[in-house]
């Protein structure tokens, strides 16, 4: 077993790392382009740079809005979120593991202190589990993952705070170890394609909302002529539906629905004919 | 908020439209919708989606929210539909997936691939249907917007939504037609006004503020080279004569050269609501009015979401950088009376007034402060509702919902409930709400609800506090 245990701090670190770094340069890279394609396209180029910037720093740290709504869902969330961002980073072993292999790191977070981020995160994330649960409106909106994530998440910290602390048999230590880093192998290499991704996104979602709204010159003839009707717009709809090709008549109209699309393909009207109207 | 009683669900969600009409064209909506083609409406719904993000910006965005969208519901808790119904469809983020999941299944890669090897058959009509339904459910006031800790803007995904469905034909007809009538028909305006009855309205504005003021304040009609073109939503010339006399009388005291151009004077813009493509086309016709009466400055009269629509709008259409620049009316007379230019008497309103901010001006925090200062400068007494500002709370008829009468109950009852309550909670008599739509929406919401405070526009009241030299 300790041979897989160093597999997983090993190589399959290295691999998971790698894919994670270049995952998410690849989503960063692509809206970053995104965006400034879509900046281009506009002629309105005037975006209120002030409230970006004030709305993106604003979510990034969110202490001011935590109890306007839902106070202890909100700051649980925070809670959760700063011992998810600093244990990993900072906790004494990964630091020295680092240092290892690499040949450098940075100053570790003393072991009592990452003990009770590792406790708050756990209390939080599983309140933040039952708040999902509880909510009948967080439940409406929740797909498999919004479930799994959480507990996947939880995985390493309540493993890797065992394996720090409890007394444990060999065999023991060692199951939990392999669960703790394989678990954050696996998330680890799964970052960029889920909706973790927004722990990179996130800063960028108001510049996008800005952009989204610069709405380009000519966008509606040109979706209108890419359907085929460029000539008759969507405020003219009897021209549309009579130059719709999508209209096959047919001979006996048998419904009610195909009458009335007979009647009004037999109609002709052009967009020339209702424009002289 | 106490939930709907039985009785006001079945006020609210029924529906007077015909069972043949929503068979005909399977389509299970409250609003009506002009009869179009039915058959193969979820691949042409992909058609239009695939021609829409081939030419616009909305790829980025999409793209952007299917990644980071978390769904932690904390929207739901500023949706004022949802607070009303409680109804799990009506979370704003339940809303957006509604798109949201159609972008991924059929314009991502993963998205098909999953759907090739799990055999989904991807959108279906009854997918397309409940997206015609939830999207006009939903005011567009972006309230929701401030409070997504990932920043996604469930507006612009309703306002994406009722874009793709109006071009395969489903959109509400009340604004269909007055579209139609703004853009080819005779009159070229919503209200379908022509020029005489305009002329002949103004005229008679234009005596009785000579009869009850005793000097004369003109509307300049196609005055060349002016400084300002006015532009306030048409219906205000048949509906707001209050409002339109204090915005000639504001106009008056300042003496800026000011006109209405007879080619057109219809500041409402229902492209907003439904599509970019009608957004477009009639900003051109006011670019074009104001080219032909070579005007500096456009001023958009009481009326928020033609302010928001040339504001934020007219430079992407017409000119980008160098566009003319565009002014509400309430900036223009905030502005005045700074420089003071124009005089108010103090008090000169003693009753309780308080202000409601229509959301498409207010949400951007671009006319917020202006408004208030001006009526705490000649209303006695004025208080606030809570919240207000910014994080308002829309009257229910955004997005042109208002313009739908046949919702009208859904609109007091649901959309509107959180309104009724905070102006009831203020006990004022007058409730200035400067737009065209909020107004006609909290007119129907104090009706419906039996409250009795006057919904009135700013210059309304403005207007009897002017002091001419």
């Amino acid at each position: 077993m300790e041979f897989w245990i160093q597999f997983g701090r090993g190589p399959l670190f290295a691999v998971a790392f790698s894919l994670m770094v270049l995952g998410v340069a690849r989503i960063l890279v692509l809206t970053i382009v995104g965006i400034v394609e879509a900046y281009r396209r506009s002629w309105d180029r005037i975006v209120n740079w002030k409230e970006v910037r004030r709305q993106t720093v604003h979510w990034l740290v969110p202490v001011g809005r935590l109890w306007r709504s839902r106070p202890v869902y909100s700051t649980l969330s925070l809670l959760f979120h700063v011992g998810l961002l600093l244990v990993p980073l900072f906790a004494g072993a990964h630091v020295l593991l680092w240092r290892r292999s690499v040949g450098f790191a940075w100053k570790a977070i003393p072991q009592s202190p990452t003990d009770v981020l590792t406790i708050i995160t756990l209390v939080a994330g599983a309140g933040l589990l039952l708040g999902r649960v509880g909510s009948a409106a967080a439940r409406s909106i929740s797909r498999p993952q919004e479930y799994f994530w959480p507990l996947l998440l939880l995985v390493p910290f309540a493993t890797g705070f065992a394996c720090s602390h409890a007394t444990l048999s060999p065999r023991t230590y060692q199951s939990l170890m392999l669960l703790h880093v394989y678990a954050a192998d696996l998330i680890l290499a799964l970052i960029p394609f889920t909706k973790i991704a927004h722990c990179v996104l996130t800063p960028l979602s108001q510049i996008v909302t800005a952009v989204a709204w610069k709405f380009p010159p000519g966008a509606g003839d040109r979706v209108a002529a890419t359907l085929g009707y460029a000539d008759c717009p969507s405020w003219i709809p009897k021209a549309r539906l009579a130059k719709s090709g999508h209209v096959v008549a047919p001979t006996v109209a048998k419904t009610a629905t195909e009458r009335v699309e007979v009647k009004l393909a037999k109609q002709e009207v052009t967009a020339q004919e209702v424009t002289a109207q | 908020m106490q939930p709907l009683s039985a009785e006001q669900r079945e006020k609210a969600f029924g529906s007077s439209k015909k069972a043949e009409i929503v068979e005909r064209q399977r389509l299970p909506v409250r609003y009506h919708v002009e009869d179009f083609y039915v058959e193969d409406r979820p691949r042409r719904f992909l058609e239009a989606f695939a021609a829409i993000l081939k030419h616009t910006n909305y790829r980025v965005a999409l793209d952007h929210y299917i990644r980071i969208s978390a769904k932690c519901a904390r929207c739901s808790v500023a949706c004022q539909v949802y607070e009303a119904t409680g109804d799990a469809r009506d979370v704003p983020c339940y809303r957006s997936e509604l798109l949201l999941s159609v972008y991924r299944r059929h314009f991502t890669v993963s998205g098909v691939l999953r759907g090739r090897l799990l055999g989904d058959p991807g959108l279906t009509d009854e997918k397309v249907q409940e997206m015609a339904a939830s999207f006009f459910d939903c005011t567009a006031c972006r309230r929701c917007h401030f409070e997504c800790p990932l920043g996604v803007d469930h507006a612009l995904i309703t306002h994406l939504g009722r874009y793709i469905l109006s071009e395969i034909g489903i959109a509400p007809r009340a604004l269909v037609v007055s579209t139609r009538e703004q853009l080819i028909g005779k009159s070229g305006n919503t209200s379908g006004i022509p020029v005489p009855a305009l002329l002949d309205s103004l005229e008679f504005l234009s005596e009785s503020m000579q009869e009850e003021r005793g000097i004369e304040i003109p509307f300049p009609i196609d005055q060349e080279g002016a400084e300002y073109l006015f532009l306030p939503a048409v219906s205000d010339f048949m509906m707001e004569a209050d409002t339109l006399m204090g915005n000639a009388a504001v106009f008056r005291a300042t003496g800026d050269s000011w006109t209405i151009g007879t080619g057109y004077y219809d500041g409402i813009n229902y492209g907003l609501f439904y599509s970019d493509h009608v957004l477009e086309h009639v900003l051109r016709k006011i670019h074009d009015e104001a080219e032909r009466l070579k005007i500096k400055k456009i001023v958009i009269g009481e009326c928020g979401h033609a302010s928001r629509t040339a504001k934020y709008f007219y430079p992407a259409f017409c000119g980008g950088r160098s566009a003319l620049p565009v002014l509400n009316i309430m900036e223009y007379t905030h502005q005045a009376w700074k420089e003071g230019r124009l005089k108010l008497k103090p008090n000169a309103i003693e009753e309780t007034v308080t202000y409601h901010d229509p959301c498409n001006i207010a949400r951007p925090g671009w006319i917020v402060q202006q408004p208030r200062e001006l009526l705490k400068a000649f209303c006695g007494n004025f208080v606030e509702m809570t919240p207000n500002g910014r994080n308002n709370i829309c009257c229910g008829g955004g997005s042109g919902t208002v313009s739908i009468d046949e919702i009208r109950p859904y609109r007091t009852t649901v959309g509107g409930r959180a309104k009724a309550e905070q102006i009831l909670a203020t006990g004022a008599k007058y409730c200035v709400a400067p737009c065209a739509n909020c107004k006609k929406q909290l007119r129907e919401l104090m009706e419906d609800n039996h409250i009795d405070c006057q919904i009135v526009g700013l210059h309304d009241l403005l207007y009897k506090a002017i002091i001419f030299d």
